[in-house]
């Protein structure tokens, strides 16, 4: 008898707690509709690509000295270099230079590695192709220049939550010369330099935070 | 068309109807202009048949147009999103273009389906959803047929779907679909029976299975009367059946996109796709706008417009106040439905979905118990209060 009332008192604990659980999810949802949407409308808003973005790679053809460890360095060995020797000058000539981005994977390893920094990477990641052959960009495609976010008149440029003001959530509205939260590597050494000058006898102890 | 309310239990009727006025009746005054026209009376009435039913299957396609939109934009409201946006303003076109696009589309019939009673499936979904809005009133003679099993013929009505659904399913000739028609079939027939019980309660209390009665017996003292006070575990158990019957979210196992691509739908596209998309956003309304006609009072303002009517010095037959009773009537009704269909949006991007083992679980353990017990503390409450309970 007892046994069964105890059931019955459990049951209508879980069924209560459930009830209690659903609303305090309801609660949840029903709080988010007085939220400001924080979508950025894609193909007329776009975010501004951070300085160590690792989009596609630009490649300078005439800093290229054919060494090859563009393609050592590459985990599948991507970088299609074609070169021949010069018997004459005993010199290597560059032909060719591609790189297949239907393949690569972005990693950063060859443009790290260029002796001559004639790789390096751009802000550029709207890829899309219809046809993944068109994604091997040979030299000639690897020198153009991205249309840069900021400049492009048909875009409107959103910064992204990290270069924001301090305690600003949301990108749309907020004025182009309003600074980012924190200092730029600059300003700090900067400010290091001022605080050496200003107290030389003292070793430098304290180092101005970076704030926020 | 309005025929005198009989009750399926030959219990004695025992209804308010004399009591409360009348209201508009525009099938008796069109009727009496055509008349007047030198018509005779069938004639009179055979121009009018058409109308009403007309002026409901618009009112059933706005309403799930309207419908699309708002789930829409009320999940990305609550995803903090901006929703459809540009075709119309704030987007209301974009059902229309949604629709415009599925007509326009190939219908494809798979090679090894069974070509008829593939296309048998989403009309037969369809067709008795629309039947049901036959019963629902917009107000004491704003609705096609006043029939006097008005409930019971919802009840009976919904329950051909599942087999719209198994048969589209079945012959889809397409594993995931025979999946999605068998659980959409297992799913509304372990609904139905807790749905038809929290049902028979109200039933009981109104002495009758007229939609316009139940009504009525709510309309006493405005907000106060409405059957929510009385059965708020009829209004529960109502509503959770009916999203399973809509196969809303907490139970869309039958269309689970993640585990069977889209359930009996998988196959269809077009026009076809586009019936079953109709029907299931039709009976979610539907099931809305009979929650409200149930529990909240259906047309009932808040306070009785006898009431306000009386307050004012106002005769409530007056052609005005008749025409403004009429108005509030319909803006309420279809207010209380779509106050609901928000909860069920809401409730959609709120709750997971059960499992299949959970969604029978909580049908069969919980529900039917639940609903019995319900039926059975409310026929005691008749007994022992007639006056409040329905004598």
């Amino acid at each position: 008898m007892f046994g069964f009332l105890k059931k019955v008192a459990d049951y209508t604990r879980d069924a209560v707690g459930a009830s209690q659980y659903l609303a305090q999810g309801l609660a949840v949802t029903f709080d988010h509709l007085r939220r400001r949407p924080v979508t950025v409308q894609y193909p007329y808003e776009k975010l501004i690509p951070s300085e160590r973005y690792r989009g596609r790679i630009h490649y300078e053809f005439d800093k290229c000295i054919a060494c090859e460890v563009c393609v050592r360095v590459c985990p599948i060995n991507l970088p299609v270099v074609d070169w021949v020797m010069n018997k004459a000058t005993k010199k290597k000539e560059l032909r060719n230079y591609s790189i297949d981005f239907g393949v690569c994977i972005f990693c950063g390893n060859c443009v790290e590695y260029c002796p001559t920094n004639c790789l390096s990477m751009t802000e550029e990641y709207e890829l899309a192709a219809f046809d993944r052959h068109s994604l091997n960009y040979d030299n000639i495609a690897l020198g153009r220049l991205p249309t840069s976010v900021t400049s492009d008149p048909a875009v409107i440029a959103l910064r992204e939550l990290a270069y924001l003001p301090k305690g600003e959530m949301d990108p749309h509205g907020v004025p182009d010369t309003s600074p980012r939260a924190g200092q730029l590597p600059q300003a700090l050494l900067d400010s290091w330099a001022e605080s050496e000058a200003a107290a030389p006898a003292s070793t430098t102890t304290a180092a101005p935070q970076e704030q926020g | 068309m309005v025929i005198t309310t009989d009750c399926l239990l030959a219990a004695p009727i025992v209804t308010t109807l004399a009591a409360v006025p009348p209201g508009l009746d525009l099938e008796a005054s069109f009727e009496a202009a055509f008349q007047g026209f030198g018509l005779s009376p069938g004639a009179a009435h055979l121009l009018w048949l058409p109308l009403p039913m007309l002026l409901v299957l618009v009112a059933a396609v706005v309403g799930v147009l309207v419908n699309v939109w708002l789930e829409r934009k009320i999940s990305a409201a609550v995803q903090q999103r901006i929703g459809p946006e540009y075709a119309g303003a704030l987007g209301v076109l974009q059902p229309i273009a949604d629709g415009l696009k599925l007509l326009f589309k190939e219908d494809v019939i798979p090679a090894r389906a069974d070509g008829l009673l593939f296309t048998l499936g989403p009309v037969l979904v369809l067709i008795p959803v629309i039947l049901s809005w036959l019963v629902v009133p917009f107000g004491q003679h704003l609705l096609i047929s006043n029939v006097g099993i008005g409930i019971f013929l919802w009840i009976s009505l919904s329950s051909i779907q599942p087999i719209g659904l198994l048969m589209s399913g079945y012959a889809s000739n397409n594993k995931y679909s025979l999946l999605g028609g068998l659980r959409a079939a297992a799913q509304s027939i372990s609904y139905e029976i807790p749905l038809a019980l929290a049902v028979l309660a109200v039933v009981m209390m109104s002495n009758s299975l007229s939609t316009v009665d139940i009504v009525n017996q709510q309309s006493g003292a405005g907000i106060l009367s409405w059957n929510i006070w009385r059965q708020p575990v009829g209004f529960v158990i109502f509503w959770i059946c009916a999203l399973a019957e809509c196969e809303r979210l907490p139970f869309d196992l039958p269309e689970a996109e993640e585990e069977l691509v889209a359930g009996y739908q998988t196959e269809y596209s077009g026009m076809k796709f586009a019936l079953f998309y109709l029907g299931s956003y039709i009976n979610l309304v539907l099931s809305a706008l009979l929650v409200s006609v149930l529990y909240l009072g259906g047309w009932g303002f808040p306070l009785p417009v006898e009431w306000l009517a009386g307050w004012l010095h106002q005769p409530i037959d007056a052609p005005l106040v008749q025409l403004i009773t009429a108005s509030v009537g319909i803006v309420m009704t279809v207010l209380k439905a779509y106050l609901l269909v928000f909860l069920a949006i809401l409730l959609r991007w709120t709750t997971p979905r059960v499992r299949i083992d959970q969604l029978l679980d909580l049908g069969w353990k919980f529900l039917l118990p639940i609903a019995l017990v319900n039926l059975l503390v409310t026929a005691a409450l008749k007994l022992a209060f007639p006056a409040v309970f329905g004598g």
